[in-house]
C-alpha cells in the first residue's frame, strides 16, 4: 500500500471514529450516553467499610462478594438510582450513593450487619453475680428471678458500665454458637460515662479520642469474647432513649440457639385476632432451623415446668431473646402448660416488640436480604452536597478548557502550520476521550477530571517530541515531506518509551489506590493510550497527505525556517553548581521536615471534616460555642474564603465521628445558624488512613522499581541509576516544598506525586534517548562532551514539553477547586523538579557514571593531552579532535532488506523529492572527490567503509583487527594509542552548538547542510 | 517522618562530593549509597535504635544525619583510594 493510500485510510479512520464519538456525545442523538459523575461532582454518600471476621465466616473473597451482593439488593430496595458498590483492597467495601443526603440512615440501611440471634434468656443472662439466672431460679434467687420474669424489660436492666464491668469479667469462650470474636473495648469518664466504644482494637477506640489518648482518669474495660451486652427492649419507639448511658443493658453468655439465616420468608404482620395490635415481624424457618428452634424451645418449657412449683396457681415461665446486631428486640414467653413439647417450627414465629409499620418492615426487608456474612466496620465515610459537587465539576470544566486553550495557543505559535495540526489532534482526542469516559463507562470524579486535564499536556508533549524532529530533519536539508517522515520515525521511540512509562505507573496507582485516585489513574492511562493515537498517528496522516501541498511547501510555515538556535553551555561544567543549588533545597526541606514535619490530612491520620455553608453569617467562636455543648469543643474551626457557596462557610475538623454524631453536629449547627445551604463531610478511621499510607508507600516503590527496570531494559542499567536518583530527588524536593509551606498531604498528593515519577522521566527518557544515539556517532568524544551535545539537541524540546504540561497544571491550580489545586500544586513542584533533575541530576551523574568506564575515561585522557590547555573542551573541538560524527550503522534487518547500505541511501526513497534527490547526487560526488586534505571527510567517510559504529547502548566497541586501514581504525577505538596512528581533526561545528555563518550559496545551488543523513 | 529527614539530608550532603576528585568505590553513585547508608545508620544509632515518628521528630533530626552521610561518604572515598593503590593482580 502506498504512502498515501495509507495516510488516507487512517484518516478515514479518524473520521469514522470522530463521527461515531460525536454520536455518543452529542445532545439528541439516538446514540448519546449520558455522563456518569462521580460523588464528588454530583453530591453523595461515600462509605468504606473494612470486613471483619465472624465465628461463621472468614473474610475472604467469597465472603465479600456476597457481602456486596446483599449490600447491592439494599441499595435497589431503598430505590437509589446507580450506586457504585464495589470491593477495596483485600477487604474492603466501597459504596457510593449517589444523591443521598443523610449518611446516617444511608450507613444504618446498607451497612447494618442485620444479625439475628436467638438466645435461651434464663439460660444466658447473668445476674450481678455472674451466674445464669436459670442457675439461680431453683433456689428462688430474688435477683435471678426478677431479671427472667422481666423479659428484657428495662425495669431489671443495668446502666451501661455496670454492664459491661460485669461482661468483662466473664471467661473468654469459644465456639461454634457464638457471635462475634476477639475482645470488645469501651471507654468511660470517671463519671462512669461512655467517652468511646465499643471497638475491637484499642488503636480504633483511641482514634475517637482528640489527640488519640486516653483522658485522665478515664476507664478501659475489656469485654472479653464469650459474653455480649445486649440492650434492653423498649416496647414503644420512642420509649428508647438517645443517649446510650441512659439505656439499661443486660449481660449474656454468648451462647446462640439460632442464626438469622436459619430463618426463611420475613414479613411485616399485625395479630389478625387482636384489634389495633401493634405491627410485629413474622417468619418461617428453614429445616435445620425448625429443628433447632424446636430443641430450643422444648429445652425452655421444660424447664418452666420443672420450675414450677407443686400446687402452685402462677406459671414459672421462662423465656426465648432474640437479638438484632446486639440489642433486645424481643424476649417471648413459652408457656410449658400448653406447649410442653415447645414449638415444632412448622409455622414459623412471630417477633413482637414496640415496632411501627415502617420499622417492622424495614426489618422484615433486612431480614429477608439475609444478614452480612461477616461484620462490617466503617472506616470511612463522606457526604458531599450537591451544590459543592456542581460547584466542584463547573471549576473543574473551566480548568479543563482553559488548559486545552492554552496548550493550543503555544503550539500554534511555536510550530505554526504544525501547531494547528496538533490542535485539530488534541481536539480529536478531547472528543475521542469524552466519547470512551461515556461509553465504558467511567465515572469522572474530581481527580478524573485532574487526569483528563494532563493528559492533554502529555498529548501535546508527543507532538512537540515528534515536530521539533520534524524541525530539525528539515533545518538539515531534508524535504519537507521526508523530514516529516523521519521526524516520526525518530521521534516515535522516546514517545512509546516515555508514554509506558506513564501508563505503567497510572496502573500502579489504579491497582493501589483509593476509590477517588482510582478516578485519576484510570483517565490518565486512557487519555494517555487514546493520545498516542491521535498525537502520532492522525498527525501523521494529516501530516503525509498534506507533505505536497502549498500550505507546508516552505519550512517557514513549520517553524523551521530559521536556523535553530542551539544551546551553547557547558551544562556538565556546570552541573556542580546546579549539584549545589539542589544540595541547598534539600538541605532545606531536611530541616524543614525535622522541624515541622508534614501536615497530613485526614486521609492518613483520621477524624473528621465537616465543611457547610451556614445560613445566617457567625463567628469561629459562636460555632465554637455550639461544638462545645455537643462536647466537640476542642475541634479546629477555619472559616473558607472564597468559596462559591457564599460568605458563610466554615469549616470544622475534628476527631473521627460516626455518621449519628456528624449529623447531631449537623442539627445543632441549623439550630443555632438556620438551615445549612451545604453540608458536607468526611470521615476517616485510623485503619483506612492506615491502609492510605501503607498502599501510598507501596505504590511509590512498586512505581521506583518497575521504572528502573523497563529503563534498564531500553537502554543499559548504567542508566536506570541516574534515572531513579533523580525521581527521588524530584520526590524529596515535593516533600521539602509541602513540609516548608505547610501544605495539606492527602492523597490527591501522593497521586500526584506518583504521577511526577512517570511524567519527570518524559524529560529524562529524551535526553537519555538522545545520548544514546549520540553515542555511536561520537565514537572519539568524551562522554561529558556527548552528554553536551545531546542537552544541548533536546534542551528546548524538553522546555517546550514542560511548559505545555505547566499550561494545563496552571489551569487547574487557577480555576480547579480545592481538591484540584492540591493535585495542580504537587503537580506543578513535581514537573518543575522533573525538568531540572533531567537536565541537571540525571545527565550529569550519567556522565560521572559512564565517564568513568576504562574507554571513556581513555578517550577523556587523550582529549586533555591533544588540548592545549589540557582540559576537555565542553563541545568538540578541533584541537581536541574529538568531533568524529559519523553515521550509525543500521540495523541488520534493513540491510537484508534494502541490499548493502550506503549513507546516501535514504531513509523514505518514495518519499524523497527531486531537491533532496540532486543533493544525494551531490553528496555522492563529495564522497568520490579525493579528500585532502579533508581528514574530517575522511571521518565521515568512515561509516561508508563497513565501519563499525560505537557500539549499541553506548558502549565503545572494540576495533576490528581485520579492518586494514588504519585510520578507520583509530575512529572507532577510544583505547587505541593516539599516537599510534594519523589522526583525522574533527571537523569544528563551532563548537557544534553556536550558529554558523556560512558563505551564501551561489544562485542556483543549493548549499549543502546535511551531512551523511544526520542533521547538524 | 525521622526517616524521611535523614534520606534528605544524607541526599543533600551527597550533592556536595561533586566537588570532590571523583575516587570513590563504584564513582558518584558509590559515593550516592555511602551517603544514603551512612545518614540512616548513623540517624538509626543516635536515636537510639528506632526512627523518630511524626510527632517525635525535631530540628536536630534532621542534622543528627550529617556525620553519617560524611561518613558514609568518606568510606567509600577510602575505599576507592585503597583499591586505586591496590597493587593490580599478577
Amino acid at each position: 500500500m502506498s504512502p498515501r493510500a495509507r495516510n488516507g485510510l487512517i484518516l478515514l479512520f479518524v473520521a469514522g471514529l470522530l463521527i461515531l464519538s460525536l454520536l455518543v456525545i452529542l445532545p439528541g442523538s439516538p446514540a448519546q450516553k449520558k455522563t456518569r459523575l462521580g460523588l464528588d461532582l454530583q453530591g453523595g454518600v461515600e462509605l468504606v467499610y473494612q470486613g471483619k471476621p465472624t465465628p461463621q465466616a472468614k473474610v475472604d473473597s467469597s465472603s465479600i462478594s456476597r457481602a456486596i451482593e446483599i449490600m447491592r439488593n439494599r441499595v435497589d430496595a431503598l430505590g437509589v438510582a446507580e450506586p457504585e458498590i464495589q470491593r477495596s483492597g483485600d477487604d474492603q467495601i466501597t459504596v457510593g450513593l449517589p444523591n443521598v443526603t443523610n449518611v446516617q440512615r444511608a450507613e444504618k440501611q446498607v451497612g447494618t450487619p442485620a444479625q439475628l440471634l436467638f438466645y435461651d434468656w434464663e439460660e444466658n443472662v447473668l445476674t450481678s453475680n455472674g451466674k445464669t439466672a436459670a442457675s439461680q431460679l431453683t433456689a428462688q434467687d430474688p435477683e435471678a428471678l426478677r431479671i427472667s420474669q422481666a423479659a428484657g424489660d428495662p425495669s431489671a436492666g443495668l446502666s451501661l458500665h455496670d454492664a459491661v464491668t460485669l461482661a468483662a469479667k466473664q471467661p473468654v469462650r469459644g465456639g461454634q454458637d457464638i457471635s462475634r470474636i476477639g475482645p470488645q473495648y469501651w471507654l468511660f469518664d470517671g463519671r462512669k460515662q461512655l467517652i468511646a466504644g465499643p471497638d475491637e482494637t484499642k488503636k480504633d477506640l483511641l482514634s475517637e479520642l482528640s489527640g488519640q489518648k486516653a483522658p485522665p482518669g478515664s476507664e478501659l474495660v475489656t469485654v472479653p469474647q464469650g459474653t455480649v451486652v445486649l440492650q434492653a427492649t423498649y416496647r414503644k419507639a420512642g420509649d428508647k432513649p438517645k443517649n446510650l448511658n441512659l439505656v439499661k443493658w443486660y449481660v449474656l453468655r454468648d451462647r446462640v440457639s439460632l442464626f438469622g439465616k436459619d430463618i426463611t420468608d420475613p414479613k411485616q404482620g399485625t395479630d389478625q385476632n387482636q384489634a389495633g395490635s401493634p405491627p410485629d415481624v413474622e417468619f418461617k424457618f428453614t429445616d435445620k432451623g425448625k429443628t433447632a428452634f424446636h430443641d430450643v424451645t422444648r429445652a425452655i418449657a421444660q424447664r418452666g415446668q420443672s420450675l414450677s412449683l407443686p400446687g402452685s396457681q402462677s406459671a414459672n415461665l421462662q423465656h426465648f431473646a432474640v437479638a438484632l446486631d446486639r440489642e433486645l428486640i424481643s424476649v417471648a414467653s413459652i408457656d410449658y402448660r400448653n406447649l410442653a413439647d415447645g414449638i415444632d417450627g412448622e409455622n414459623g414465629a412471630i417477633i413482637t416488640g414496640g415496632f411501627t409499620i415502617q420499622s417492622a418492615q424495614d426489618l422484615a426487608k433486612l431480614l429477608e436480604l439475609g444478614a452480612l456474612p461477616i461484620g462490617l466496620k466503617l472506616i470511612s465515610q463522606s457526604q458531599v452536597s450537591a451544590t459543592l459537587g456542581k460547584q466542584a465539576l463547573d471549576q473543574g470544566l473551566v480548568a479543563g478548557l482553559a488548559g486545552l486553550l492554552l496548550v493550543m495557543v503555544f503550539l500554534v505559535f511555536f510550530y505554526r502550520v504544525l501547531g494547528l495540526i496538533a490542535c485539530g489532534a488534541l481536539i480529536v482526542y478531547g472528543i475521542y476521550l469524552f466519547a470512551l469516559v461515556k461509553l465504558i463507562p467511567i465515572t469522572l470524579t474530581l481527580p478524573g477530571i485532574a487526569g483528563l486535564v494532563l493528559t492533554i499536556g502529555v498529548a501535546a508533549d508527543a507532538n512537540i517530541v515528534i515536530f521539533e524532529r520534524v524541525k530539525e530533519e528539515i533545518r538539515g536539508g531534508r524535504s519537507i515531506s521526508a523530514g516529516i517522515a523521519q521526524g516520526y520515525k525518530k521521534g516515535l521511540s522516546a514517545i512509546i518509551d516515555a508514554n509506558v512509562v506513564t501508563l505503567m505507573t497510572a496502573f500502579i496507582l489504579f491497582m493501589l489506590a483509593t476509590s477517588g485516585v482510582k478516578g485519576f489513574a484510570f483517565t490518565l492511562g486512557v487519555g494517555t493510550i487514546v493520545s498516542l493515537f491521535t498525537a502520532v498517528l492522525a498527525t501523521q496522516a494529516a501530516l503525509g497527505t498534506m507533505s505536497r501541498s502549498k500550505l507546508i511547501s516552505s519550512p517557514a510555515a513549520l517553524g523551521a525556517g530559521k536556523r535553530e538556535r542551539r544551546w551553547h553551555f557547558d551544562f556538565m561544567g556546570a552541573s556542580k553548581w546546579f549539584f549545589s543549588m539542589s544540595g541547598m533545597i534539600l538541605i532545606i526541606g531536611a530541616l524543614a521536615i525535622g522541624g515541622k514535619g508534614l501536615n497530613f490530612g485526614i486521609d492518613f491520620t483520621s477524624g473528621t471534616r465537616i465543611q457547610t455553608a451556614l445560613a445566617q453569617p457567625a463567628t469561629e467562636q459562636q460555632v465554637r460555642d455550639v461544638l462545645t455543648a455537643d462536647g466537640y469543643g476542642d475541634a479546629k474551626i477555619q472559616r473558607v474564603t472564597g468559596s462559591a457557596l457564599g460568605a458563610n462557610v466554615v469549616q470544622i475538623s475534628t476527631k473521627t465521628l460516626q455518621p449519628t454524631k456528624v449529623e447531631s453536629v449537623r442539627a445543632s449547627l441549623e439550630k443555632a445558624f438556620g438551615a445549612t445551604r451545604s453540608f458536607s463531610s468526611q470521615s476517616v478511621g485510623p485503619t483506612f488512613g492506615q491502609t492510605v499510607a501503607n498502599s501510598a508507600l507501596i505504590a511509590i516503590i512498586a512505581s521506583l522499581l518497575v521504572i528502573s527496570a523497563y529503563i534498564a531494559l531500553r537502554f543499559e542499567w548504567k542508566f536506570a541509576v541516574p534515572v531513579l536518583i533523580a525521581l527521588m530527588h524530584d520526590l524529596l524536593i515535593t516533600a521539602g516544598v509541602y513540609s516548608l509551606l505547610g501544605r495539606e498531604v492527602t492523597t490527591a498528593t501522593v497521586a500526584a506525586l506518583l504521577t511526577i515519577l512517570g511524567y519527570s522521566l518524559y524529560d529524562t527518557i529524551i535526553v537519555f534517548d538522545r545520548i544514546r544515539e549520540n553515542v555511536p556517532r561520537m565514537p572519539r568524544a568524551a562522554f561529558s562532551q556527548i552528554v553536551n551535545r545531546s542537552m544541548s539537541e533536546v534542551l528546548t524540546r524538553s522546555l517546550a514539553t514542560s511548559f505545555s504540561t505547566l499550561m494545563p497544571v496552571l489551569a487547574l491550580l487557577l480555576f480547579g477547586g480545592q481538591t484540584l489545586q492540591d493535585f495542580a500544586f504537587a503537580l506543578l513542584v513535581g514537573v518543575a523538579s522533573g525538568t531540572y533533575s533531567s537536565i541537571f541530576i540525571a545527565s550529569p551523574v550519567l556522565d560521572h557514571w559512564k565517564g568513568r568506564e576504562p574507554a571513556y575515561a581513555q578517550r577523556r585522557r587523550r582529549i586533555e593531552r591533544e588540548s592545549p590547555d589540557g582540559k576537555v573542551p565542553a563541545y568538540p573541538t578541533p584541537a581536541a579532535g574529538a568531533d568524529a560524527d559519523v553515521e550509525p550503522e543500521p540495523p541488520k534487518r534493513r540491510r537484508l532488506r534494502r541490499g548493502p547500505d550506503r549513507v546516501t541511501t535514504p531513509d523514505q526513497p518514495e518519499e524523497i523529492s527531486a531537491e533532496e534527490f540532486e543533493e544525494l547526487k551531490r553528496d555522492i560526488a563529495d564522497d568520490a572527490a579525493p579528500a585532502a586534505p579533508a581528514a574530517g571527510a575522511a571521518s565521515r567517510r568512515g561509516s561508508t567503509g563497513g565501519r563499525k559504529g560505537g557500539g549499541g547502548n553506548g558502549a565503545p566497541v572494540a576495533p576490528e583487527t581485520a579492518d586494514p586501514e588504519p585510520q578507520k581504525r583509530t575512529l572507532t577505538d577510544p583505547d587505541v594509542d593516539p599516537g599510534e596512528f594519523v589522526h583525522a581533526p574533527d571537523e569544528a561545528e563551532g563548537g557544534g552548538m553556536a550558529p554558523e555563518e556560512r558563505p551564501k550559496p551561489a544562485a542556483g545551488k543549493r548549499p549543502r547542510t546535511r551531512r551523511h543523513g544526520r542533521p547538524r | 517522618m525521622g526517616m524521611l529527614a535523614w534520606v534528605m539530608m544524607g541526599l543533600a550532603i551527597w550533592h556536595f562530593t561533586i566537588f570532590l576528585p571523583d575516587r570513590f568505590w563504584g564513582g558518584i553513585v558509590g559515593a550516592f549509597l555511602g551517603a544514603l547508608f551512612g545518614s540512616i545508620i548513623f540517624g538509626f544509632i543516635v536515636s537510639g535504635l528506632g526512627v523518630p515518628g511524626q510527632s517525635e521528630t525535631h530540628l536536630l533530626t534532621a542534622l543528627e544525619a550529617i556525620p553519617g552521610a560524611v561518613i558514609g561518604i568518606a568510606l567509600v572515598y577510602a575505599e576507592g583510594v585503597r583499591r586505586e593503590r591496590a597493587p593490580a593482580p599478577a
